[in-house]
């Protein structure tokens, strides 16, 4: 018996093929034509995802360079190509405009919506994922609903109720109405990172006397790491792209960038040369989240967890 | 768990949920029964504003838009996401989180601001990089389209910019299904002798037909709400025939002087009803696997 020490490869010869010259050349010639044609594949299907990822980037690409332009050329038709690249309408959205107010009012609005969201879902989306009951079905069913509806359904009267408590156009009230808003996207997300966790765990730590309330922080919220971290990124980025609550429950002091920013359009040219500037400064960030945060993004989107 | 344990847990979330969300939805039911203003007591009007929301033409021609963008944005990114799906699925670990990267930057930023950057590009006052493009490929055949003030145009970049931002979600989802192929069939089909498209077609397709219907589901209630980008991308959309329903809601319950936020709340109303129906094959689905459990 021998040992074949050849590495099984293209030069491998086939056991027990007895090879004439003319089926060798017939093969080597099928492989080319394989290889040839896959090569081909591969270059047309490299060229469809690089077009792909040019054309998504390309409103971005072109709002930097309008943005880095001199006034009188930003917006000229036909399109200027060279140019000595000035940093003034940052300097004048930064100076001459409430951005940095409307950046702060995102942020805060953000940061105190994730907060919260996660803190009031985190119990319910643990309890949602362990009781069988009635009452499970019944919250779940109704926060597929509640994510499906119409925002003018919620948020119109919402801006009624706000303007008779004196609520309306501060930070908090948008704050809570977006809470509100995306509590049903919050507990659906959780509980399916939760579900995926054993019962035997809740059981074992319960058996060695640990409360409920215990399972939950001392063993479920260690485990919950990339969950509890998708659902804020997913709910910190709800907050930070809307627009329709925040056109409405907001008026001049609790504005966001979004907001800001489409009221530019229609404006002068300088404002709105500062609108492409405030553009480039909210979306450098946001690609910042796009790569950083890609693994987690990937994975509530992956999770179906997005229902509804 | 315990009944207390579950109500001791959920409350919090509860009150937050129904209590925000109930009382405002339950005021849009009264209203849609009203003749109202904000800020004051409605009189009853009965089923006069439903009445009326049947037979506004305009309400018609924006039901029409809003359906016909739908299929067509809905319909693309299915196709187009599924090659894209497939492409990337292929991509080796160095280039995967780039391409990942970039398409996900129309997903994350607002739609509202990708829209006013979409907006940019095709408007000839601000330098119409397309037209100009288009022109110089086309050697001047190409004109210069009028995007905003002509109803066709405008649909289309309309389409473009929800296609735009929408895209990455199907193919997201679409990777996500692709992983849960089994090589094994795919391997037997290869075996059997099929090639790429009956591979795609006869195995690949039915077992991730699951995530597509979900896909399918999330873009039609998607692209009935779409509402952010009409405002940069379409500023005459009341004359030009392309209104959303979302924003003919906004349109005459919000700014036009706010007189018809009965008539707002009407179609409020009736647009809850469509997306009951729309998600009543995903309820049933829930409730069944809740007994099967």
């Amino acid at each position: 018996m021998t040992i074949d020490l050849q590495p099984a490869g293209d030069t491998a010869p086939r056991r027990g093929a007895v090879a004439t010259a003319a089926s060798i050349a017939e093969r080597d010639a099928t492989r080319l034509r394989y290889r040839s044609r896959r090569r081909t594949v591969a270059v047309i299907s490299a060229l469809v995802l690089a077009a792909t990822c040019v054309l998504m980037v390309f409103p971005f690409i072109w709002a930097t360079l309008s943005s880095l332009k001199p006034t009188n050329v930003a917006f000229s038709n036909p399109p200027v190509f060279s140019f000595a690249p000035t940093f003034q309408p940052y300097v004048d959205l930064w100076q001459t405009t409430n951005f940095y107010l409307y950046l702060a009012n995102t942020l805060v609005v953000a940061v105190i919506s994730t907060l919260v969201a996660l803190l009031v879902g985190l119990p319910c989306a643990y309890a949602l994922s362990r009781y069988g009951g009635v009452a499970s079905l019944v919250l779940l069913v109704l926060a597929l609903v509640f994510r499906a509806l119409p925002r003018f359904a919620v948020v119109l009267p919402m801006y009624e109720i706000s303007k008779s408590l004196g609520i309306y156009d501060t930070t908090y009230a948008l704050a809570a109405a977006l809470i509100a808003i995306n509590q049903p996207f919050t507990i659906w997300l959780l509980r399916n990172f939760f579900a995926e966790i054993p019962r035997e765990l809740d059981e074992a730590a319960m058996v060695d006397g640990c409360t409920r309330f215990g399972v939950l922080r001392r063993i479920m919220l260690p485990l919950m790491g990339p969950g509890i971290l998708t659902a804020g990124i997913f709910v910190f980025l709800f907050a930070f792209q809307e627009y329709l609550t925040a056109a409405v429950l907001t008026d001049v002091s609790a504005k966001t960038v979004p907001v800001f920013i489409a009221t530019q359009i229609g404006q002068n040219l300088p404002l709105l040369q500062q609108a492409s500037a405030a553009t480039v400064l909210l979306t450098l960030p946001v690609v910042g989240i796009a790569f950083i945060a890609q693994k987690y993004l990937v994975a509530g989107l992956a999770s179906g967890a997005v229902k509804g | 768990m315990r009944r207390r344990e579950f109500w001791l847990l959920v409350t919090p979330s509860v009150i937050v949920m129904f209590g925000f969300m109930l009382v405002p939805l339950y005021r849009t039911v009264r209203w849609s029964f009203q003749q109202v203003e904000y800020g004051a007591p409605g009189t009853e009007v009965g089923l006069a504003n439903f009445a009326s929301a049947m037979s506004d033409l305009r309400l018609g021609r924006a039901v029409l838009f809003t359906l016909g963008l739908t299929v067509v944005v809905t319909a693309f990114c299915l196709v187009f996401g599924y090659i894209l799906a497939t492409l990337i699925n292929v991509l080796g670990r160095r280039w995967r989180p780039v391409v990942l990267g970039i398409l996900l930057i129309p997903y994350v930023l607002p739609h509202v601001v990708g829209a006013v950057a979409f907006s940019w590009l095709f408007d000839t006052n601000f330098g119409g990089i397309i037209n100009f493009i288009a022109n110089l490929v086309t050697g001047g055949a190409f004109g210069e389209p009028l995007w905003f003030i002509e109803p066709w145009p405008n649909r289309l970049i309309v389409a473009a910019n929800a296609v735009w931002f929408m895209l990455p979600f199907a193919m997201l989802m679409i990777l996500a299904g692709l992983q849960g192929v089994s090589t094994e069939t795919l391997e037997a089909a290869e075996i059997d002798g099929a090639g790429p498209l009956q591979r795609h077609l006869y195995v690949i397709i039915p077992s991730i037909r699951g995530v597509l219907g979900f896909v399918l589901l999330i873009f039609t209630m998607d692209v009935l709400r779409i509402f952010d980008s009409l405002i940069a991308l379409s500023p005459q959309a009341v004359a030009l025939g392309n209104e959303s329903i979302m924003l003919y809601i906004y349109n005459v319950a919000f700014r036009e002087g706010a007189v018809n936020l009965g008539l707002g709340s009407a179609i409020s109303v009736l647009t809850i009803l469509l997306i009951l129906v729309l998600l009543y094959p995903s309820i049933r689905a829930l409730v069944k696997e809740a007994k099967a459990a």
